[in-house]
C-alpha cells in the first residue's frame, strides 16, 4: 500500500494498492497500482475482493472466469501483533444457493505467507483462467519491483500439504507457502480442499505445524485452476518498533479479550479448549452429529484429562504474544517430549471427536493430524461425516459407504483419508449435497450449504446470518451461552450491530483473538502507528458494515431464497432435551427474526452490488 | 448461609470443582469471587441455580453458585 506524495491521508482515494492480475491459462502477469474507492478497499481482505466479486457473473465455480483473489490486509506484515493474515476469495464450490449458484466466500489464515506475500510488493493476486498443467507462482522481490513466474509444479502433485512446504522450502529460502494437499488436488469430488499455509516454526522445526484457509473449498478451487502452490519471498521487512506501536501490542496482550487464549501458564485461558467445559456445564457441546446426550462423555476431552497422556506446549504465530496455539506432543518413554500428535483447538477437537462419539484424545490427534495432511476444511469435513455416522446409525439395513456409525474410529479414518484422496465424492461435496441425495436433510448441520462448527444451531439463531462460515462471519454463537439471551429483540440487536462486526478482522489482517471489538481505540491507534492513515473508530465500524451487508447481497443476488436463512429443521421440529438451556427457537422465533433483521439491513444493502447481467 | 460453589476450567484447575461454603446473610456473587481470589474481570459467566445471574446477584441459603471463566472463539 502506498499514499500519494507518502502524506499521511485521511481519504481511501489516497490511498493506491498494488495488483497483481496473473492470467493462469496464457502465462501473463500484470502489475498495476490502483487507487482505493472506498475504506473497504484500504482496509483490504474480503471488504475489498468482495467488490471485485460483485461485478462478475459467475454461474459456476468451477469455470475460468471465476477468479482467485488472494489478498492480505492494511495491517498484515505490519508490526501490530498478529498482523498476518493473508485471504483467499472466489466463489465456492462448496456453498451454494437453492438456486445453484455458488456464493461468493472467503477464507482466512495466519502463518507467515501473507507477510511475505505484502513484502514482495503486492497487496493482491487475482488468479484468472486456469493452468493447462499444474503450476506454482512466484511472488519475488525484486530489485525493480515484484517478480511473478508461473513454474510446473508435476513433482508436487500427490504430495501432502507439509511435504509440499517442506519441498519448496528447499529450493527457495527467505519465503513462505501457500499450497493445496491432496484434496485440492482432487478439486471434482472434494469442494472442501483448504489452502494449507506455511508457518516459521514449521519451516524451522520440521513439523506439520501448518495454518489453514479452511472454509468453502478455497483449496479446491487453486487445484482446478492447477494452481499447485504460490510462493511468497522475500526478505522480511517490518519497521523498527516505535514506542507508540509497543504501546499497542502491550495492549493486545493485556486486553481481557486476548486473554482467554494466552497460555495457562500465564494466566490465560488456554486458548478455545476452555470453551469444552464452559459449554459442558450445559450439556451443549455437540455430541455424536450436534445431538448432546446429557451424559459426560465429553469430559474425557478437558485438558487435564488429556494433560496425562500428553504434554501440550503453548506456542504461537510469528511474533505474536497470544500463543493461543496448544500443540499435544506425545511422550517419550523416558518422560522426554517426542513428536508433535496435533494442535488441539476447539473445533477440531470436537468436530473430529466427541461429535463423531470419539472420546479419545489419542485418536482425536490422529483424525484432526490427517484431515490436516489432506488440507481439507476440518469444520466440512468433521460436519459431513458426523451426518454419515448418523445416518448409519439410523438405517443399519442400508449404510452408506464403509457404514461407519459413532465412535468406529478405524472405519472414520478410512473415511477422512479416503475423502482426502478423492475417493469419496459423497463426503467430499459437503452435507448439503450428501443430505439431499440421500433425502434426509433435516439433521444436516448446515446453514445455506455451509457446514457448522462446533456450536449447537439450538443455542445460536444468528448462524443465518452469518455470510462466510457460521462463527467467522457472525459473532453470536456462544451468546447464549454466556449471557441467556433468549427474545427476539435481543438477537435482533446482537446481529445487526455487534455480531456482523466479526467480520471486521477478515479485512484489515489482524486475528480475531486480538479480542477487542473492531471499532476499539487499539485498532485505530494500530492503524495510525502502522501506516500513517488516519481512519476514526466510526469510519472504520461504518465500513465493516458496509462490507459485511455487500457480502449479503451478493447472496440474494446469487439465489439464496427466503426459506434457506433458516437452521437445520431439526431443531426446530425435535429440540433436544437434554440441553440444560431452554430452547428458544422455534420457526415463529426465526419467522420474526428474520423479518425484523431484514427491515433493518435491506435499506442499508441498496446499491450495494450490481444486477446480474444474465 | 451455605452456598454451593461450582468452578469451571481455568477455577477449576486452580481451586476445586465443587465445595460447600459459608458466607453471611446478604453475600452477593461478588463476595464469592472475592473469597476465592478470583478477579471479576476473569469471570465470563455466572449462574446461580442454573439461570444467569450476575456479579450483584444476592445469593440466599442453599443457592448453586457457578462460575465460569471468559470464553471464545472464531
Amino acid at each position: 500500500m502506498s499514499t500519494e506524495n507518502n502524506q499521511q491521508s485521511t481519504n481511501p482515494a489516497g490511498v493506491l494498492y498494488r495488483r497483481c492480475t496473473v492470467d493462469l491459462e496464457t502465462g501473463s502477469v500484470q502489475l498495476a497500482g490502483v487507487p482505493c474507492a472506498n475504506l473497504e478497499d484500504v482496509l483490504g481482505g474480503f471488504g475489498r475482493s468482495f467488490q471485485i466479486l460483485a461485478a462478475r457473473d459467475i454461474t459456476r465455480a468451477y469455470s475460468p472466469e471465476n477468479p482467485l483473489i488472494v489478498n492480505t490486509g492494511l495491517l498484515t506484515g505490519s508490526n501490530v501483533m498478529t498482523g498476518m493474515r493473508s485471504y483467499f476469495s472466489a466463489y465456492s464450490p462448496l456453498k451454494k444457493s437453492g438456486a445453484g449458484l455458488p456464493a461468493a466466500m472467503w477464507s482466512a489464515g495466519s502463518g507467515n505467507f501473507g507477510n511475505k506475500l505484502k513484502w514482495t510488493g503486492v497487496d493482491e493476486v487475482i488468479f484468472e483462467n486456469r493452468s493447462e498443467g499444474p503450476v506454482y507462482a512466484v511472488f519475488r522481490d525484486g530489485a525493480d519491483g515484484p517478480v511473478v513466474e508461473l513454474k510446473p509444479a508435476d513433482h508436487l502433485l500427490g504430495l501432502t500439504g507439509h511435504e509440499k512446504i517442506m519441498t519448496l522450502s528447499r529450493e527457495y529460502a527467505d519465503a513462505h507457502f501457500a499450497v493445496i494437499g491432496p484434496a485440492g488436488e482432487n478439486y471434482g469430488s472434494n469442494y472442501m480442499g483448504a489452502v494449507i499455509l506455511s508457518t516459521d516454526n514449521q519451516l524451522k522445526s520440521g513439523e506439520p505445524k501448518s495454518r489453514f484457509a479452511g472454509r468453502g473449498g478455497m483449496g479446491s478451487l487453486m487445484g482446478y485452476k492447477n494452481l499447485i502452490a504460490i510462493v511468497a519471498q522475500s526478505p522480511d521487512k517490518l519497521d523498527r518498533i516505535t514506542p507508540a506501536m509497543r504501546d499497542v501490542n502491550r495492549d493486545i496482550i493485556k486486553s481481557l479479550g486476548s486473554a482467554r487464549f494466552q497460555p495457562v501458564s500465564q494466566g490465560g485461558g488456554g486458548g478455545t479448549w476452555a470453551n469444552i467445559e464452559v459449554l459442558q456445564a450445559f450439556h451443549a457441546v455437540p455430541l455424536n452429529n450436534f445431538r448432546p446426550k446429557g451424559n459426560d462423555d465429553v469430559e474425557r476431552l478437558y485438558r487435564d484429562n488429556v494433560e496425562k497422556d500428553f504434554e501440550v506446549v503453548s506456542e504461537g504465530c510469528f511474533r505474536c504474544g497470544i500463543r493461543c496455539h496448544n500443540n499435544l506432543f506425545h511422550r517419550n518413554p523416558d518422560g522426554s517430549r517426542g513428536k508433535l500428535a496435533a494442535k488441539f483447538d476447539f473445533e477440531p477437537l470436537i468436530l473430529f471427536g466427541s461429535n463423531l462419539g470419539i472420546h479419545d484424545a489419542t485418536k482425536v490427534t490422529q483424525l484432526i493430524h490427517l484431515c490436516d495432511l489432506m488440507g481439507m476444511d476440518a469444520i466440512s469435513l468433521g460436519t459431513t461425516i458426523s451426518y454419515l455416522l448418523d445416518y448409519n446409525e439410523r438405517h443399519p439395513d442400508r449404510r452408506l459407504l464403509n457404514g461407519a456409525t459413532f465412535g468406529d474410529f478405524d472405519l472414520i479414518r478410512e473415511l477422512v483419508e479416503q475423502t482426502g484422496r478423492g475417493k469419496h465424492e459423497l463426503l467430499g461435496q459437503g452435507v448439503r449435497r450428501l443430505s439431499e441425495q440421500v433425502g434426509e436433510t433435516s439433521y444436516a448441520m448446515h446453514v445455506k450449504g455451509l457446514e457448522l462448527p462446533a456450536y449447537l444451531p439450538d443455542t445460536n439463531p444468528g448462524y443465518i446470518f452469518a455470510i462466510a462460515g457460521g462463527h467467522m462471519s457472525m459473532g453470536t454463537h456462544m451468546l447464549y451461552a454466556k449471557e441467556g439471551k433468549k427474545t427476539v429483540d435481543e438477537w435482533v440487536q446482537a446481529i445487526t450491530t455487534g455480531g456482523l462486526l466479526q467480520v471486521g478482522y477478515d479485512m484489515i489482517g489482524l486475528c480475531k483473538f486480538v479480542g477487542v471489538g473492531i471499532g476499539h481505540d487499539l485498532i485505530v491507534n494500530g492503524i495510525r502507528e502502522a501506516t500513517g492513515l488516519e481512519f476514526s473508530s466510526a469510519e472504520i465500524v461504518a465500513s465493516v458494515r458496509r462490507a459485511y451487508l455487500r457480502g449479503l447481497a451478493l447472496e440474494l443476488r446469487q439465489g439464496f431464497a427466503e426459506e434457506e436463512y433458516t437452521l437445520p429443521s431439526q431443531v426446530l421440529a425435535d429440540p433436544n432435551p437434554n440441553v440444560a438451556l431452554p430452547s428458544f427457537i422455534d420457526e415463529a422465533f426465526l419467522e420474526e427474526l428474520r423479518r425484523r433483521v431484514w427491515s433493518v439491513f435491506l435499506p442499508e444493502m441498496e446499491g450495494l452490488v450490481p444486477e446480474r447481467k444474465n | 448461609m451455605q452456598v454451593t460453589v461450582k468452578l469451571y476450567a481455568l477455577f477449576r484447575w486452580r481451586l476445586f470443582r465443587e465445595a460447600v461454603r459459608e458466607y453471611p446473610p446478604g453475600a452477593a456473587v461478588s463476595d464469592v469471587a472475592r473469597d476465592l481470589e478470583i478477579t471479576e474481570t476473569e469471570i465470563g459467566i455466572v449462574l446461580v441455580n442454573g439461570l444467569h445471574a450476575d456479579l450483584g446477584h444476592i445469593l440466599q441459603e442453599g443457592d448453586l453458585v457457578s462460575l465460569m471463566p471468559r470464553i471464545g472463539g472464531g
